[in-house]
């Protein structure tokens, strides 16, 4: 046990000390504290109590001139359409020619010069996305047809009431409403995947340099070999999970500073129910330990690191799959597909966490999926340590996972006889 | 402390590559582990240090089973190999803990043996950065960083050069005279001489010498003799000796500066130097024959040469 724990320590020192693990950390945890204060930083900027309904509102307070030409008075009311464009005021302009002339001297920002109740002309010195036309257009067909409703006597409202009745509905969710769970499922289940393959990848690496650089012999001699696996694995495991609780966390804490701001709209991702949490802790640990011991016994057949891609490859088609079928069955959490998934060790990470944060799914497929997974975790380790002791003072070409079992059992009756 | 391995045998697949290895080794005393590359003294020393199961056989320590793990043993392997990236005191300090020395002691033994190899400037020094040679001391330090009792060392010499040479030999001398039982392996045969008393030459995987290195010597030398003669080149000298002495002698080597005879059963050496005496040949050297190691090794492992 004691070496267990010197072998955790050193490894988890190999990560926390190593510079491109902290950068990386560092980085993801501000730009996800600083996505998530933006709305305040802006609100910052343009004074106190800004929410992000403000903010969409009434994005500038600078008028931008616009220049407006009517020399046959068109429109009754031209107060009534520079209302309906916020942002921006009108410069009347008595001739077409006025407007032209402060147009090219940047006078004013564009000009429109109005032909008939239904018809205008946009004059801009360069044209640009700037929203402007479009602004203008909405604004003088709205403008048109509230003339033409009070020439007939009609009021907005009356129009509004027939062509768009409000129509009053309520909704009882009695399962899940994985409409609103949706997103975060999604940010979990993608959060996992990046673990997996990443940390997947640096637990097989770790292992492999190693054997590269030698060292192995010198350990293995002087170290318990399960010690040795154990303490790599979990040393990436908990590294993997303290990098993401810097970073979700980060995330959640700059809302909750930020949550006004954003008037609640982002509630549905960070408030988060606790049995998502758990279940996303269980299954998530679990799947992420059996991969990462497969990786670990993978890194201990081959002899050069270039060579871990090629030799890890099959696993990582098989996280991909679990992966891609978890997706799909986000729309569908009560499908045939994922009900089957949530029992395969190798996609039950995914698939169970699916249906209990998004479907309906019973207690006892919850124990019996998780005792499922928790044992192929114990078998995956201590396969993982065996592999291990046998590969690593292999050197050479790759060693097949196959042709490595197969030997390990020869070795074994060799042994016992 | 009496390490006896007995009748060790090791296959890898069908292949068996160690056919039954005994050999003994007391503390206080170092045993030289020879035999050519491929012969099986590496194997045999990782089975020693439990890396490889054997098939077969026994290992004692004074008669009980010998299990690594119950004691201090100093591992310096043919591949060497720490962590380049990390800096030499932090690792060693690592392997210290993980074979079980308390803090102190391995931080005060660290402190010890840089300084006794004269490495100790490279304490806070990633390993990368150190010559090939300080690379090589500090794997010295990590195998006595945790005062072993038994002391394996694998080419110990390798990459070191005369001076840093001179020091591990006052180091290892050192540590056999401190009661420390040392298995060595290596191919410089010198070495060996200076400090093995006994030897063990692997050959196949089976061992083909084993003994007292000195009656080992004068057992190879008995009944032979080195002749050398001032007027005639040795490939001469062993033409005329086998022409001529044919009923007395039997050319065994021919060397840069003279030739080794065997003599025949019941062949005196006063006889052989009467009829040398009165033969056509100026006689610059006649004596017994003290074989070197080199000499030994070559004769008995040297068979595919």
């Amino acid at each position: 046990m004691k070496q267990f724990l010197w072998v955790l320590k050193f490894e988890l020192e190999n990560y926390f000390k190593n510079k491109s693990f902290i950068i990386v950390t560092l980085v993801l945890a501000v730009l996800a504290a600083g996505m998530v204060a933006v709305p305040s930083i802006i609100g910052g900027f343009m004074g106190d109590g800004k929410t992000i309904d403000d903010v969409s509102d009434h994005g500038n307070n600078d008028q931008t001139l616009v220049g407006l030409c009517d020399e046959n008075f068109s429109i009754a009311d031209i107060r009534e359409l520079e209302e309906k464009m916020p942002g921006y005021s009108f410069d009347v302009h008595d001739s077409e020619q006025e407007l032209r002339k402060a147009v090219e001297t940047e006078d004013i920002a564009a000009g429109f010069i109005i032909r008939d109740k239904n018809t205008y002309t946009y004059v801009v010195n360069n044209n640009s996305f700037d929203g402007l036309s479009l602004e203008f257009k909405e604004a003088f067909l709205l403008q048109y047809q509230q003339e033409y409703l009070r020439e007939k006597g009609l009021t907005a409202e009356e129009i509004t009431a027939v062509s768009k009745p409000e129509i009053v509905s309520d909704m009882e969710v009695l399962g899940k409403d994985s409409v609103n769970n949706y997103i975060y499922t999604y940010i979990l289940v993608f959060l996992m995947y990046v673990l997996v393959i990443f940390y997947g990848q640096m637990i097989a690496t770790s292992i492999t340099a190693e054997k590269s650089n030698r060292a192995i012999e010198i350990l293995v001699t002087s170290v318990n070999s399960n010690s040795l696996i154990f303490g790599k694995v979990l040393a990436g495991a908990v590294s993997g999970i303290v990098q993401t609780v810097v970073i979700l966390g980060s995330g959640m804490i700059s809302y909750g500073f930020c949550r006004e701001a954003w008037s609640g709209q982002l509630d549905f991702i960070f408030q988060i129910p606790a049995s998502v949490w758990a279940a996303f802790a269980c299954f998530g640990i679990m799947g992420y330990l059996l991969y990462a011991f497969i990786y670990g016994m993978l890194g201990a057949l081959v002899s050069k690191t270039e060579d871990i891609s090629k030799s890890a490859s099959p696993i990582m088609m098989i996280y991909i799959a679990s992966f891609m079928i978890a997706m799909f069955s986000m729309t569908n959490s009560d499908g045939f597909l994922v009900k089957i998934c949530s029992f395969i060790p190798f996609t039950a990470s995914n698939s169970m966490f699916i249906r209990i944060s998004m479907g309906s799914v019973q207690w006892w497929e919850i124990l019996l999926s998780g005792a499922i997974l928790f044992a192929s975790c114990i078998a995956a380790a201590l396969l993982a340590a065996k592999i291990f002791r046998y590969g690593t003072m292999m050197y050479g070409n790759p060693i097949k996972l196959t042709k490595a079992l197969k030997n390990l059992k020869q070795q074994e009756n060799a042994t016992k006889n | 402390m009496r390490l006896e391995v007995k009748d060790l045998r090791k296959s890898f697949g069908e292949r068996e590559v160690l056919h039954g290895i005994s050999f003994v080794v007391e503390s206080g005393k170092a045993l030289g582990l020879l035999g050519r590359n491929g012969a099986g003294k590496t194997t045999t020393i990782r089975i020693l240090m439990d890396v490889f199961k054997a098939n077969s056989g026994e290992i004692t320590v004074d008669g009980r089973p010998f299990v690594t793990k119950e004691f201090q043993i100093g591992y310096l392997p043919e591949e060497r190999g720490l962590y380049p990236k990390k800096e030499v005191a932090e690792q060693i300090i690592y392997l210290a803990r993980l074979r079980g020395m308390s803090a102190k002691e391995a931080k005060d033994n660290l402190n010890y043996w840089l300084k006794r190899l004269g490495v100790e400037e490279y304490r806070n020094r990633k390993l990368e950065t150190l010559s090939k040679g300080n690379q090589q001391k500090v794997q010295l330090v990590q195998t006595l960083v945790c005062n072993p009792e038994i002391v394996i060392l694998d080419e110990p010499f390798s990459g070191l050069d005369p001076v840093n040479s001179q020091v591990l030999k006052d180091v290892i001398q050192e540590l056999i005279q401190s009661g420390r039982l040392v298995i060595f392996s290596s191919h410089q045969m010198s070495y060996v001489e200076e400090f093995c008393e006994d030897i063990v030459i692997i050959n196949h995987g089976e061992i083909v010498l084993s003994g007292y290195l000195k009656e080992i010597k004068r057992e190879y030398g008995k009944d032979r003799l080195f002749l050398a003669a001032e007027d005639q080149v040795p490939e001469i000298l062993a033409g005329k000796i086998t022409e001529q002495f044919a009923d007395l002698l039997q050319v065994a080597a021919v060397k840069k500066d003279g030739v080794i005879v065997k003599l025949l059963d019941g062949i005196t050496k006063k006889a052989v130097l009467g009829r040398l005496a009165s033969a056509d040949m100026e006689l610059e050297f006649f004596g017994n024959y003290e074989p070197s190691l080199t000499d030994i090794f070559v004769e008995r492992a040297g068979d595919q040469v």
